[in-house]
């Protein structure tokens, strides 16, 4: 048996044996954090003051945030109440689809380096130069075209911007690991430092609106931006941008499961060594997986820039981070990524209900963000719990001489 | 002398496709020294050209090298760097690597303030910092050594809980993510020594970097001296012969982690202190130092007084730069701001591949339980 086909058959058990099992702990983890969220919006509620018909009671404590009020707003305000009749699309409902856009994008740079095995944390980097790109050069192409048409021509072209400059920003932390074997979570960290002093500096100056007092390029005419279908525009978002964005799913989906080059990402990500021995050149594998990894956050700033903003403005929200987190939850499995930037999405938007609705500050988000990611990152922890429930009693054996090393998947 | 051709033969012919762990270190050994030669130059070549011609930028830059402000600037630049790459020594060489020592920089800075402000006292403060960081090392140390979590995955939940927790905090308790300010901790001088010309500022600085010292020669007497130190080392480059020899190994990893804590809220609480404020805006007032720290131990070979010296390198240049800025010289600021940043990742290109402590990153099972 080849080398190659070895991986195969440990690669396809794998994938059986973990995929309900992720299912399985990443919604755990997800209510788990939601839960540890709730005791810090009670404790958050302590700490603060209010007038004592503001607080709620429990157990004859009184609080002045209510945990309970909190997360009704934060799902149903995401949702833009389905329950309480008048459901229209325009409303918040079409604010967490945009932010679910931009997570899918994200989350699906950060994915595809995962699974070659690489952490891209730069993609809030990658996509802060797309994003400035994009806004220059669509702005200047702008001048050329017009209309229906401009519309047609201006947002391949813009998205491709995006995708180059965002891929070529990712390919130096991938040139640095292959030649140079510099750790690629300090580099792409380093590199997102970089590319907001580089863009700072770009949008004060150079690049700079004349007529703005912030720090923002020439705003895009109408026509450069994504058009609004059936979600009306008060919210910008837009129905094509989305699409783009689950078909960006099902390419990624392909290219990892259907081509050999994604062969080569999964082997290099799982088992580094036989993937070279089966004849993957690493150190291309590598350069390429961040190089595209970087292409998919420069879309998201392309996306943030034609559908959003309609211009770049310096401090882009922390989309690049929340992709960590969608990609942790979706086990790094890009139709996962749908998912998960589904209920990241109403996380993010539902923040922004909360905070209309209770005096919570929207700073939560970041706190369940870090704590999906570590209850995540140990399944240990629920299948102990998940032994504990099924079987009590009977405690697990050790095997002998126990060099095994704990478990082999993350 | 055949020693010396057949190793520079051996270095000259680099392709090499699987260097072994021993080459590794012989080839990143002569480029961290090359490296380090190569700033020395540097500052030799700036100085003598300063003092050549003393009205071009040369010679300001040396002017601004030579001042008793830049060292004492970099010297309190130093601190919370330092002292969260002293963490990730002990926490590394345990085999435990610790990437969310920016997220311990970030809770102890906040606590800092926090419980300053609250009680008064600056040194009260200062120790909740200190205990806040500790805390969210021994979740760290619980989720990676008792739950198996994958450590760079865990490390980078507490820095980014962390940065949630923080302005969460700072919004719930000041309606702002930036706190009021508090006293500072002052500095303490030297009668007499602290008027030597330039080398003065060693001896008129805030009590944190004194602090400082005596951590690095601490931490520097524990790993060459102690059992314990041994202990740690073991831990991490061969655990099973830590355990055979009868001591356990997650104790000692779980002491590598809480020390890490520790050493890293002391440099988060001196950072917010010495300013007396916390500002949690963006990356926050840490801004990305725990991640610089990692770089300054990997370039300094895990070696407390090696990370100190790398870490004077990186304060060094943004002292300088501060300098450079208020004097309005040269680059426009923002970009000026970025050139610590590009310097780690020049220095990490150079020194390459660090030899890890073997078993860092692994977990280990003991076969007992």
């Amino acid at each position: 048996m080849s080398p190659a086909d070895r991986v195969r058959r440990a690669l396809r058990r794998l994938v059986a044996a973990s995929a309900v099992e992720r299912i399985l702990i990443s919604s755990a983890a997800l209510l788990l954090s939601i839960l540890l969220g709730a005791v810090l919006v009670l404790i958050a509620g302590r700490m603060t003051t209010c007038t004592a018909s503001d607080a709620v009671y429990y157990l004859g404590v009184g609080f002045c945030y209510d945990p309970v009020l909190v997360f009704d707003r934060l799902f149903l305000g995401a949702l833009g109440e389905p329950f309480s009749g008048g459901w229209s699309p325009e409303g918040q409902f079409s604010v967490t689809l945009r932010e679910t856009t931009l997570l899918i994008f994200t989350g699906l740079s950060v994915a595809l380096a995962f699974r070659a095995g690489i952490f891209n944390i730069g993609t809030q980097g990658q996509m802060v130069i797309g994003g400035l790109a994009t806004a220059i050069l669509v702005f200047r192409a702008a001048g050329a075209v017009s209309g229906v048409a401009g519309t047609v021509l201006l947002i391949p072209f813009g998205i491709a911007v995006g995708a180059v400059f965002g891929g070529l920003y990712g390919s130096i932390p991938g040139f640095l690991k292959a030649y140079a074997d510099a750790n690629e979570v300090i580099t792409t960290i380093m590199l997102n430092f970089i590319a907001t002093g580089v863009t700072l500096y770009l949008v004060s100056g150079a690049f700079k609106d004349p007529e703005s007092a912030a720090n923002q390029t020439v705003p895009l005419p109408e026509y450069a931006q994504f058009p609004t279908v059936l979600f009306g525009g008060r919210q910008d978002f837009s129905l094509v941008a989305l699409a783009v964005g689950l078909l960006a799913i099902g390419g990624l989906y392909y290219l990892l499961e259907h081509t050999a080059f994604g062969y080569d990402i999964r082997t290099s990500g799982l088992q580094p060594d036989a993937a070279e021995y089966g004849g993957v050149d690493a150190k291309r594998t590598i350069v390429a997986s961040l190089t595209l990894s970087g292409a998919f956050g420069g879309v998201a700033g392309a996306m943030y820039v034609m559908m959003v903003l309609g211009t770049f403005q310096s401090g882009l929200p922390s989309y690049g981070f929340d992709g960590i987190t969608v990609s942790i939850l979706a086990g790094n499995n890009p139709v996962g990524v749908a998912f998960a930037a589904l209920l990241f999405g109403v996380l993010k938007s539902g923040t922004t209900v909360v905070q209309f609705a209770t005096d919570v500050p929207p700073q939560l988000v970041g706190v369940l963000r870090g704590l999906i990611i570590l209850f995540v990152a140990m399944p240990e922890f629920f299948r102990m719990v998940g032994r504990r429930v099924v079987d009590p009693g009977s405690d697990p054996v050790a095997a002998d001489g126990g060099t095994t090393g704990g478990s082999g998947d993350e | 002398m055949s020693d010396a051709s057949s190793e520079a033969t051996g270095a000259g012919s680099d392709p090499d496709p699987a260097p072994t762990a021993d080459e590794g270190l012989l080839e990143s050994r002569s480029t961290r020294e090359l490296t380090a030669w190569a700033a020395v130059g540097t500052l030799a070549v700036l100085l003598l050209g300063g003092a050549a011609f003393p009205d071009t930028i040369l010679g300001v830059l040396a002017d601004v090298v030579t001042d008793k402000n830049t060292l004492a600037s970099a010297l309190r630049l130093s601190v919370p760097i330092a002292f969260a790459a002293l963490g990730g020594i002990f926490s590394e060489k345990a085999g435990v690597i610790n990437i969310g020592l920016e997220g311990l920089l970030i809770i102890s800075a906040f606590t800092a303030i926090y419980v300053t402000d609250l009680t008064g006292g600056i040194w009260i403060g200062f120790g909740g910092g200190v205990v806040a960081s500790t805390l969210l090392a021994l979740l760290f140390a619980v989720v990676t050594i008792e739950f198996r979590a994958d450590q760079i995955i865990a490390g980078l939940a507490v820095w980014l809980i962390a940065l949630g927790l923080a302005p969460f905090a700072s919004q719930v308790i000041y309606n702002g993510p930036n706190t009021p300010t508090v006293a500072t901790t002052g500095s303490i001088s030297v009668p007499v020594l602290a008027e030597i010309p330039f080398f003065g500022a060693l001896f008129s600085a805030s009590p944190s970097v004194y602090m400082l010292f005596v951590a690095v020669a601490a931490s520097w007497y524990v790993f060459e001296r102690t059992a314990f130190g041994r202990w740690i080392r073991a831990s991490g480059e061969n655990p099973k012969a830590l355990d055979t020899a009868g001591v356990n190994v997650s104790r000692v990893r779980y002491a590598g982690v809480l020390i890490s804590g520790v050493l890293a809220g002391m440099g988060g609480s001196a950072l917010s202190l010495d300013l007396g404020q916390f500002t949690g805006n963006g990356p926050t007032m840490v801004n990305g130092k725990g991640f610089i720290a990692i770089v300054a131990y990997l370039f300094g070979n895990y070696n407390p007084i090696g990370a100190f010296l790398a870490t004077m390198l990186f304060a060094g240049l943004d002292a300088i730069q501060t300098v450079l800025q208020l004097q309005g010289i040269g680059l426009p600021r923002q970009l000026i701001r970025i050139i610590p940043f590009v310097v780690v990742i020049i220095v990490l290109a150079l020194v390459g591949r660090t030899r890890l402590p073997a078993a860092a990153g692994d977990h280990y099972e003991s076969g007992e339980e």
